[in-house]
């Protein structure tokens, strides 16, 4: 009886210790050698999805349990290619502006390391993540955190994750009532149901598109009767 | 019926018969006989020299002066590594589609053609349209087209497809070439979404 009630007390308290992530995810931005000609221009600004997520941050930090960090992946090859093509180092500005709020970036080059980072099982070096939020581009089936970057208009295979892939994110990653955000546009019209099913926690994601001209967190854009699903 | 082609044959008859003969063609016009030599016509030769330099002067025909002023014209003839294998392209330009347009190999037909996107080779060999002010002033352009298909693919997000990805590494400018009258691939290229069907729950605006 003793030993149980021991055994009962030292789960308590590891439960009381186990803290859990809160995960931000930023895609990259497009280049402007590709996207200048466009009527519907992408990404005049090189940071919208680095201040949404440095904003949010900012936002979350507030009402954050002690010992729960907040990770930020961020997409790196996207900004070394922007920072070619402007001259202007951001991986060192986007690292300051992390700095501000006490975050710091996890660089990512594909999905394949993504998925990587999103493994969780759970123990001290790697907690489950309790909350996901992705700022990027995206369309209702797919996250492309290469946008316009290395082709003209489109994404590059290993640097997409398609509803296709989503077999490889282990709904065990994340706690029981883990919640999930993407702020990319489209999101809500199909990758979020399907991330319900497959990932197995629910996904708030926009019908129609998101509007980060604003700076900080993204709003729906107005004039199309768009609306946040899940 | 039958008394009608009667009639007819009855008034065209002494039409054709008693018509007047046809006039003789002018008596100058021998250069084409072969029995009178050509020296003996040193009038006809002589009497048009201005003419006959004019013809000489060779104006540049309006279609060349306009092609030559058109931006493509400035995309340089060869760039990059032009040795070895390479396909013919066609830049096509396709509203809101990600690509850069069809290649195909010499001998095939652009029926077989496949669409791509392009990624150019630091360095080495950019994308031909970056030499012009606007991309879209290469559309309909032909090039020969060196380098490699890249073992990974590129998303599509329009359509949901994944298309080939060609990895440049030189080109050869062909000039210009008539429109391909064929759409770029459209069909969905996911799996069937099941889950699609069970629609999405709204949230209050």
């Amino acid at each position: 009886m003793r030993l149980l009630l021991a055994a009962g007390l030292l789960l308590l308290t590891s439960f009381q210790i186990t803290a859990s992530d809160i995960v931000l995810i930023s895609g990259g931005p497009a280049l402007r050698s590709f996207e200048k000609f466009r009527t519907a221009s992408h990404d005049k600004y090189w940071g919208n999805f680095i201040d949404a997520a440095v904003s949010r941050a900012k936002e979350l930090k507030s009402g954050l349990k002690p010992g729960d960090p907040i990770v930020w992946l961020v997409f790196r090859p996207s900004y070394l290619r922007r920072t070619e093509e402007d001259q202007q180092d951001y991986l060192k500005i986007l690292e300051e502006r992390g700095q501000i709020v006490g975050i710091a970036p996890i660089y990512f080059d594909n999905k394949d390391q993504l998925f990587a980072l999103l493994r969780r099982d759970g123990s001290k070096d790697k907690p489950k993540i309790s909350r996901l939020e992705y700022f990027g581009h995206s369309n209702k089936k797919c996250w492309m955190f290469d946008y316009s970057n290395r082709v003209d208009g489109g994404a590059l295979e290993p640097l997409v994750l398609h509803v296709d892939d989503l077999d490889n994110i282990s709904g065990s990653s994340f706690t029981s009532d883990a919640e999930c955000v993407s702020y990319g546009c489209h999101s809500g019209e199909e990758f979020s149901q399907r991330w319900r099913m497959i990932v197995g926690r629910p996904m708030v994601g926009a019908v129609g598109k998101t509007d980060y001209s604003d700076g900080g967190i993204p709003k729906l854009s107005t004039g199309k009767g768009g609306s946040w699903a899940y | 019926m039958g008394i009608l082609v009667t009639l007819s044959w009855l008034v065209l008859l002494p039409a054709i018969c008693f018509a007047p003969p046809l006039p003789l063609r002018p008596s100058t016009g021998t250069g084409t006989n072969p029995v009178i030599p050509a020296a003996s016509e040193p009038a006809v030769t002589e009497s048009e020299p201005v003419e006959e330099s004019d013809e000489e002067v060779r104006h540049p025909l309006a279609e060349k002066v306009l092609r030559a002023t058109l931006p493509a014209a400035h995309t340089p003839a060869k760039h990059g590594q032009t040795d070895g294998p390479y396909l013919i392209a066609q830049r096509t330009i396709v509203e809101d589609y990600c690509g850069w347009g069809w290649v195909r190999k010499e001998d095939d037909t652009w029926r077989q053609a496949r669409w791509i996107a392009i990624e150019p080779t630091v360095g080495v060999c950019p994308i031909p349209h970056t030499f012009l002010p606007r991309p879209e002033d290469d559309n309909n352009q032909q090039y020969r087209f060196y380098g490699d298909f890249a073992p990974y693919r590129a998303y599509e997000p329009q359509a949901d497809m994944w298309v080939d990805v060609f990895i440049l590494k030189g080109f050869l400018s062909l000039g210009p070439a008539e429109p391909i009258r064929r759409d770029p691939p459209a069909q969905a290229s996911s799996r069937p979404n099941r889950f699609a069907e069970r629609g999405a729950n709204m949230l209050r605006p």
